[in-house]
């Protein structure tokens, strides 16, 4: 056990499945001799050669694509995208190759895709975004987001063991600035598991990445006045933990969804769906969305927390569900 | 590949994803002619490409089913190739099941069984109360200030299995709203002491499906469905099937008939049926009609029958004895200012009668009588007629004199309170007064009108008396006056 | 139709090599056939053909729904390129190389059941003509965008040389689909990296109605291998033999760690791009010329004259051909439709379904 950074925890985690396994291997742009634009695999060419770090040229194509030939031979690839903006030039390549090969010709691809996605930071409308429900809506594709360096390396760990395509979204904002303690062996955290950040009983959030953490804020200021909220951790998209979620929607009867994405057509929408659906009678309050706006991410630092989810607005939203 | 022994359908090809229907160009071979498999056996085109269909059969082109031009969707039958020596197989019903379903569409006005959509020929009910929701749940709650707030679905569900009124909970929510927590510390506090309200009898069967048609002949049963929330008795259930004795034939009512029979008993029950007869001189009437007929007929297209003059003439009688006209509800006493004038009408091979509505018939004159007249009947002879058509009638006229009889004893429709029934114009020999004063006997049109009445609001007196006014009306009738 | 039509005098550098024609038996022994494996080439020549042929028929009888395309004319291109590949190694042929599945071993009733869209099909029911691989026999199933399996069979090539491993990838193309940034980002990939994997482009002239000149404007299409750093090769695809060779010299090559080479094979598309189109574009003479250079046509007047194919010896393959296919479309009509509820079944895989021969 040794407390890491979620960045570290990432990084770790896919050095010691190198170790273990030598068919798994990285590619992407930069991350050979550099280390990746993160860094998250600072070293790993050092130690496991240029064939199983392999610097690739600036080809999203040719990586995903790549990544399913090598994968349906038996290698278990972990792409990296540089930004998780960038995966829309590979869109074709996993929509139509990856998704698809198991249904259409039992062939499986068992390959990992790393999306350093998110924003916070000025990165603009191509450095920022969180790309995860277009391809949430694609069978045959899964979809992670882990908010915790614990379980960024035990999802990690699971997607390269997953004989699917895996989209692995790393949120940016946290590399640095989660610390918590992971386990120093090998564990693997499952999908379609949400993880109970912070019990409550008056209201809950549905949340995942680096919201849940704005939730928590959100969550602390609520305490104060005496309101009582839940956090519940996604974690996973596809597949997602529906019992998990209606078990939460049964007991507040209130609940707030909250992500970073855009609003319309947002994963969220998925969720509150599934509540009126599933969890008509349990509801006192109507299930509420709070998310970014339909706009791209702007970069001057006003109109970009304007535009992300801030603790406040999360706190106001709680207040209004919890007052209702 | 077919084999030579068993029949093989040629369907029309899809040439292309996008492509839906086919025409046939040309057959390559006709009824009769051999044909080998993979030989090319018609020519089609398409909105893609021409070409050649092979044959997926060998023997014999036993049935051509599509013509050459004709376009049909993709995979249609377009042939049928059989073993050489077969017989040809029998044509195929077309579609018998939409013929019978065609054919079962004269009872289209009231075939339907018991179900709760009204039929054309009945009136529907006012629409009955909704079903009595869980308690609360549909019902707004008021809170203190007497203001009425939103219930929310956990809280009704709560309040539901606990029997709660949630009228009786003070909420914390919004505008007062009754919440989760509210609800639940109220249980808990051992206050939902009330056993459940017993829920209200489900709500009365929306409009009963009974198509009362007039008969045509002696008791005429009036035709609406009741217009009070008395639930009706449903359709009668089917009896257990019975087998026939010798000599018998068991058929099951229809629709229509299960609703005559209810309405018709049910009216016998409810109103004090009286019935009174009247003599009426139709002279003038006749010697007017005869005149009036051609021009009518001529300038407006329209059939002028005695059947306008009596529904004029009541008209004009109900204006001073309204009420025939009326309705009781409960003790109440309804009088109506509009004369929605029922006409029956007898559908054909004696399946029964349908009364349409002349709405606001007070307000026509003997040409737009004579128009409504006809054009309902033609409606209801074609099965045009709409259930706003046979709704909200206040009088009705039933005419089954065209078959001879001279006295009838009509049963009133529901909610109204009389039914006037025109019997045969027959010659008779009267007695007149001559010009001096002396009896003679003369020969005249007569016509027996029979009014049945219901003697809870209409007294004898009040019935005799109308009726003398609409004798006064048809035996003086002026056509300048109407 | 030779190839040396198209030469530019005087602009030997930029232009890619032209493939010589195989002359006589001795050659081809030389480049690693014998009679028999010649007579096996005729065979599946035949095969793919018939295949076609009667599936055009099926599809006309409505026995075959959605779509159907052949790839009449492109037999040799198909059947030779699949012949020099060794049983270690990996391809993506498309709609127009059915040649290769049946060269590879794909069996006939399969591809019948495929196209019928039967539960036996190699996709199940659930894609469409030759939508279909046995990753088995080491082939990938293609899909509609093109040419999106490039990256793919190029990734293939990146698990060998990773790996280590003597084995090649093929990857198929049409001339068409060199058009669109898959078929740059593959080859620049390969290129850089010199993967071995061979591309393979099927030039039969017509992108649907869309002729060559309109698709690119090099000479050749392989002409731009020059820019990815490997050679590119025009050779005639009618000739079975010729194609043969210039594929071993390929696969060998990259084999051996010489890297990447761009075959591009010259055919006409003989039909339309499926059996819904007529092909009313395509000039009657043009379909007139090469039909006098039929594939099938061409190589078994090569095997009379110079592999001394009787009439007897003739016979048995035809009317073995025959028989082949007509059990296997019996076999494949009476074979049952998918069940409806197996629909969402297999979405995802499960960690049974790595138990191939390539995840060992």
């Amino acid at each position: 056990m040794a407390e890491k950074t979620y960045l570290q925890a990432i990084s770790d985690g896919l050095r010691q499945e190198m170790r273990r396994d030598r068919r798994i291997f990285v590619i992407g742009e930069d991350v050979g001799v550099y280390g990746g634009a993160f860094k998250v695999t600072l070293g790993f060419q050092e130690e496991f050669g240029p064939w199983r770090v392999i610097d690739s040229p600036l080809s999203e194509t040719a990586i995903v694509g790549g990544c399913t030939g090598a994968a349906i031979m038996g290698l278990r690839p972990v792409a990296e995208m540089q930004f998780a903006d960038f995966i829309s030039c590979a869109w074709d390549q996993l929509v139509t190759v990856a998704a698809k090969q198991r249904y259409r010709a039992g062939t499986p691809v068992p390959i990992v895709v790393r999306l350093p996605s998110g924003g916070g930071f000025s990165g603009g409308p191509f450095h920022s975004q969180n790309p995860e429900s277009s391809f949430a809506h694609i069978p045959g594709l899964k979809v992670v987001c882990p908010a915790t360096p614990e379980d960024a390396k035990g999802l990690l760990v699971t997607a390269i063991e997953d004989p699917n395509p895996v989209l692995y979204f790393e949120h940016k904002h946290l590399y640095r600035r989660i610390k918590a303690d992971v386990p120093d062996d090998r564990y693997t955290t499952p999908f379609g598991q949400a993880r109970l950040h912070r019990e409550g009983d008056d209201v809950s959030v549905i949340t995942w990445g680096a919201m849940v953490w704005t939730a928590d804020e959100a969550a602390k200021q609520l305490e104060g006045d005496g309101i009582s909220v839940e956090v519940l951790d996604l974690r996973t998209l596809v597949p997602w933990d529906r019992k998990g979620v209606l078990e939460s929607v049964r007991k507040t009867s209130k609940v707030l969804v909250l992500h970073e994405d855009t609003h319309t057509g947002g994963f969220g929408g998925e969720i509150a769906a599934t509540i009126a659906e599933e969890a008509f009678e349990d509801l006192d309050a109507p299930v509420k969305r709070i998310t970014a706006p339909d706009t791209p991410v702007p970069f001057s630092p006003p109109l970009e927390k304007a535009f992300i989810p801030q603790v406040e607005d999360v706190a106001t939203g709680l207040r209004e569900l919890a007052e209702y | 590949m077919a084999s030579s022994t068993s029949v093989t359908d040629v369907v029309m090809p899809q040439m292309g994803v996008s492509v839906s229907e086919g025409t046939i160009t040309k057959w390559l071979k006709q009824e009769g002619e051999e044909i080998a498999a993979d030989e090319p056996l018609l020519e089609i085109s398409t909105d893609k490409v021409d070409t050649e269909v092979p044959s997926p059969g060998e023997g014999v082109v036993q049935q051509i089913l599509v013509q050459e031009g004709e376009t049909v969707d993709v995979g249609t039958r377009l042939a049928v190739i059989g073993p050489a020596g077969a017989e040809a197989p029998a044509p195929e019903a077309p579609a018998p099941e939409a013929a019978a379903l065609e054919a079962a569409a004269p009872e289209a006005p009231a075939a339907e069984p018991a179900a709760a959509e009204p039929e054309p020929e009945q009136e529907p009910a006012a629409p009955p109360p909704p079903p009595e929701p869980p308690p609360a749940a549909a019902e707004p709650a008021t809170d203190g200030a007497g203001e009425k707030t939103f219930v929310s679905p956990v809280v009704a569900r709560i309040a539901s299995e606990h029997g709660v009124d949630v009228a009786q909970v003070p909420g914390s929510g919004r505008g007062g709203r009754v919440t989760k927590k509210d609800i639940v510390a109220f249980v808990e506090s051992g206050q939902a002491a009330a056993p459940a309200p017993a829920a209200p009898e489900a709500a009365p069967e929306a409009p009963p499906a009974e198509a009362a048609a007039p008969p045509a002949e002696a008791p005429a049963p009036p035709v609406t469905a009741p217009a009070q929330p008395a639930p009706p008795a449903p359709p009668p259930e089917a009896a257990p099937a019975v087998s026939a004795a010798a000599g018998e034939e068991i058929v099951p009512m229809n629709a229509m008939r299960r609703g005559i029979a209810e309405h018709m008993r049910r009216s016998l029950d409810t109103a004090a049926h009286v019935t009174t007869v009247f003599e009426i001189d139709l002279s003038k009437v006749v010697a007017i009609r005869k005149k009036l007929k051609p021009e009518y007929e001529e300038s407006y297209g329209v059939n002028l029958t005695y059947l306008a003059f009596i529904a004029r003439a009541t008209i004009e009688a109900i204006k001073n004895w309204p009420w025939v006209n009326a309705e009781i509800r409960g003790e109440q006493i309804v009088t109506k200012r509009y004369v929605n004038l029922g006409i029956a009408v007898a559908l054909e091979g004696g399946m029964g009668l349908i009364v349409p509505v002349i709405k606001n018939a007070e307000g026509l004159n003997l040409l737009g009588i004579a128009r409504g007249i006809v054009d309902v009947a033609d409606r209801a002879r074609n099965k045009k007629l709409t259930p706003d058509d046979v709704q909200g009638g206040t009088f009705t006229i039933t005419n089954p004199g065209g078959w001879g009889a001279i006295i009838g004893t009509p049963i009133i429709s529901q909610p109204q309170v009389a039914i006037l029934d025109v019997e045969a114009l027959v010659k008779r020999p009267v007695v007149v007064q001559d010009t001096s004063g002396q009896d003679v006997i003369a020969i005249r049109p007569m016509m027996n009108l029979c009014l049945s009445y219901d003697h809870r609001l209409v007294d004898g007196a009040y019935a005799a008396q109308f009726m003398k006014e609409l004798r006064e009306n048809l035996e003086s009738f002026d056509e300048g006056a109407y | 139709m030779t190839p040396s039509k198209f030469l530019v005098p005087g602009v030997q550098m930029a232009i890619a090599r032209e493939a010589e024609p195989v002359g006589s038996l001795q050659e081809v022994k030389e480049a690693g056939l014998d009679r028999e494996d010649l007579f096996g080439v005729y065979r599946h020549m035949l095969i793919t053909r018939g295949i076609e042929e009667r599936g055009h028929i099926l599809y006309k009888q409505g026995k075959i729904p959605g779509s159907f395309y052949t790839g009449r004319g492109n037999e040799a291109a198909a059947v030779g390129v699949a012949t020099a590949m060794s049983d270690q190694d990996v391809g993506t042929p498309l709609h127009r190389d059915m040649g290769v599945h049946v060269t590879r071993g794909v069996e006939p009733w399969r591809i019948f059941a495929q196209y019928m869209g039967r539960a036996d099909g190699p996709t199940q029911g659930r894609d469409g003509n030759v939508h279909m691989a046995d990753s088995r026999l080491g082939l990938l199933a293609m899909v509609s965008h093109l040419p999106a399996m490039l990256p793919v069979a190029v990734g293939c090539a990146l698990a060998f040389r990773i790996r280590e491993e003597r084995r090649v990838a093929v990857g198929w193309f049409g001339e068409g689909a060199s058009a669109r940034g898959d078929c740059h980002e593959a080859m620049n990939f390969a290129g850089v990296r010199k993967l071995p994997v061979v591309f393979i482009c099927d030039n039969n002239q017509w992108a649907y109605s869309t002729p060559t000149y309109l698709e690119y404007a090099t000479e050749h299409v392989a002409d731009r291998a020059e820019a990815y750093g490997f050679e590119g090769v025009v050779v005639d695809g009618t000739d079975v033999l010729a194609v043969y060779r210039e594929s071993r010299r390929a696969i060998d090559k990259a084999r051996s760690g010489g890297g990447p080479t761009l075959i591009e094979c010259l055919t006409l598309r003989m039909e339309g791009h499926a059996v819904h189109d007529d092909a009313f574009y395509v000039p009657k003479d043009m379909f007139e010329r090469w039909a006098s250079n039929d594939p099938i046509e061409r190589f078994r007047s090569w095997l009379r004259e110079h592999a001394e194919l009787g009439d007897a010896e003739e016979d048995e393959i035809t009317s073995g051909v025959k028989k082949i296919l007509n059990d296997a479309l019996t076999r494949a009509e009476e074979s049952p439709l998918p069940d409806p509820s197996s629909l969402t079944d297999g979405v995802f895989a499960t960690p049974e379904d790595l138990d191939t021969p390539h995840h060992k």
